[in-house]
């Protein structure tokens, strides 16, 4: 049984976990100036290519939205992938990794704040990438349903990195094959979750296995919000928050089995550290 | 030169059993194949969905042909530059690049065939794809194939020149700045007009584009798979002065990328970056 005391110092030393993981990421990307340029700047324009190339396919200018749209949700994704699920793998390899595992706190602490550091991260790259949508290519956003639209990116973010924490335990047993599974895990989503175009252009089958993902069904409902109807909507709307709450709780759920029995899985056949020859 | 190309071998093993000694080689094809086969099928439900039917066929080669290409810009310019940030701080092993007789930059370019072989791949089946798979006019009886295989070579000498020029860059900044590197394909993605025309860009974007081999190198490799012209700039110029261009911007980018790789070396070892970790 847990004493007061004891839970109360638990929940200060993870919280501390949080924040510190956190803050390492924070201010790391604003202490170089060079990822400034290449997290935020350059991603606008390979979406800006995408912009052009449907300006040059004559798409309905929607569509245009949709992409930026798109754009701004792929950054978060990367993010969840190259940052989150396989940055035990990145750890591994520095030989960091045992420090996170000798350390008194849960691992979800330190996936915590990595995914709130890694959200920091990636809004500037994403806010970019909606401004110069909106200022460059006249986008437009209805700006009375941004709010509505905001809730349901945020109940999105925490559904994507809790999926990105079960990622995590998996890319823990996986030794160089990580670098290929998060690539596996890129494109592939990227057309499957709608990034481009509606999802519901997939078909209804592949469509409603694509909505298992909360970044397709998020952004699903995110352009319902904005274009109602024009959006070609997969799933109503009103059903999209309780899906995600539903996810959400979940991924968490998953992710805390999966992490303990993907640990003590590695501890028994030896690869949470790097093997020599 | 002997031992500059021992160096280049000796790389390229080492870059390939990076890469690809943890699986079978079935399923390293597998792996390998698989991003130029959903960016084609991204293209190809794009171009259908999003254009409503107004897209030609023509236009559907024009982007496949130009994104299908690209593979190697975005495989080979963030390999070579990634392998700086893998040997600096996961394997900690460039530091003793510099106790062997051997110089980095040959090492690198060694490091960097690796990711030509495996974009060489995505681009073979990606190309096959297409053509068997979706049907498209490409590969018909009398496509220059000996000229088609020059043209991606002296293409890959430019990527490849680019690339050492961001390896040296990677070489004095951040692990994280890998995002430079992508980011900086993503802006040859936009202005060597790889899924549009670049007519479409406004003026001074078109400008940069005329001014980057890529643009000339894909428009080159769209006309000697199709036999046509393609984008509006490009074509006052035969297929003989987009050669000339080609090599010309070639050799240049070649030369740049040396000289730059040297100062960032010479930075990189004055100011003790050489076994740097940033993983943050």
């Amino acid at each position: 049984m847990i004493r007061g005391g004891d839970l109360a110092e638990r929940l200060r030393v993870n919280l501390g976990a949080v924040s510190a993981r956190a803050r390492v990421r924070i201010v790391a990307s604003y202490r170089e100036r060079s990822w400034i340029v290449g997290e935020t700047i350059f991603p606008f324009l390979t979406m800006s290519a995408f912009v052009l190339a449907y300006r040059g396919l004559k798409a309905p200018p929607v569509y245009e939205a949709f992409v930026v749209l798109g754009g701004a949700m792929i950054a978060y994704w990367n993010n969840v992938l190259w940052s989150m699920a396989s940055q035990f793998f990145w750890e591994k390899e520095q030989g960091q990794l045992q420090l996170y595992l000798i350390t008194p706190v849960s691992r979800m602490s330190i996936l915590l704040g990595m995914a709130l550091g890694g959200i920091a991260m990636t809004t500037s790259r994403a806010a970019v990438i909606l401004a110069g949508g909106a200022l460059l290519f006249h986008i437009h956003f209805p700006v009375d349903r941004v709010l509505p639209a905001f809730g349901l990116f945020l109940l999105t973010l925490a559904a994507v990195y809790s999926l990105g924490m079960i990622l995590s335990s998996l890319f823990l047993m996986w030794g160089r094959e990580a670098w290929y599974t998060a690539t596996l895990f890129q494109e592939p989503i990227h057309l499957l979750s709608g990034f481009y175009f509606p999802v519901r252009a997939l078909g209804t089958a592949v469509g409603s296995f694509a909505a298992l993902l909360p970044v397709t069904l998020g952004l699903d409902g995110i352009r319902q919000i904005f274009y109602g109807p024009a959006a070609h909507g997969l799933v109503p709307l009103v059903w999209i928050p309780p899906i995600q709450v539903g996810l959400l709780s979940l991924f968490l759920y998953l992710a805390h089995r999966s992490l303990a029995t993907m640990e003590n899985l590695g501890k028994r056949e030896g690869r949470l550290t790097l093997r020599g020859g | 030169m002997k031992r500059v190309l021992e160096v280049i071998r000796a790389g390229s093993w080492l870059g390939w059993q990076v890469e690809a000694n943890w699986a079978d080689p079935f399923l390293f094809f597998v792996y390998s194949v698989v991003k130029p086969l959903a960016t084609t099928l991204i293209l190809f439900l794009m171009v259908r969905v999003v254009s409503q039917g107004h897209a030609t066929a023509e236009a559907f080669v024009f982007l496949f042909l130009g994104n299908t290409f690209f593979l190697y810009v975005s495989e080979v310019l963030i390999g070579i530059s990634w392998a700086v940030f893998r040997d600096r701080e996961d394997y900690e092993t460039l530091k003793y690049i510099y106790t062997a007789p051997l110089h980095l930059l040959p090492y690198l370019l060694g490091r960097g065939m690796t990711k030509m072989a495996t974009a060489t791949l995505g681009v073979i089946v990606a190309f096959l794809f297409g053509r068997f798979v979706l049907g498209l006019p490409i590969g018909a009886v009398g496509t220059p194939w000996g000229l088609l295989v020059l043209a991606t070579a002296l293409g890959l000498i430019s990527v490849a020149g680019l690339g050492i020029g961001l390896a040296g860059t990677s070489l004095v900044v951040a692990r994280h700045s890998i995002n430079l590197n992508e980011g900086l394909t993503g802006l040859f993605y936009l202005l060597s007009g790889a899924i549009f025309p670049i007519e479409m860009l406004p003026g001074w974007a078109q400008s940069i584009s005329l001014a980057l081999p890529f643009t000339y190198w894909l428009e080159l490799i769209r006309r000697l798979v199709t036999g046509r012209t393609f984008a509006a700039p490009l074509e006052r110029y035969s297929n003989g002065e987009l050669w000339l261009i080609l090599i010309a911007a070639t050799a240049m980018i070649s030369v740049a990328a040396w000289v730059w790789f040297r100062g960032c070396e010479y930075r990189a070892r004055a100011g003790g970056l050489i076994d740097v970790k940033t993983n943050y």
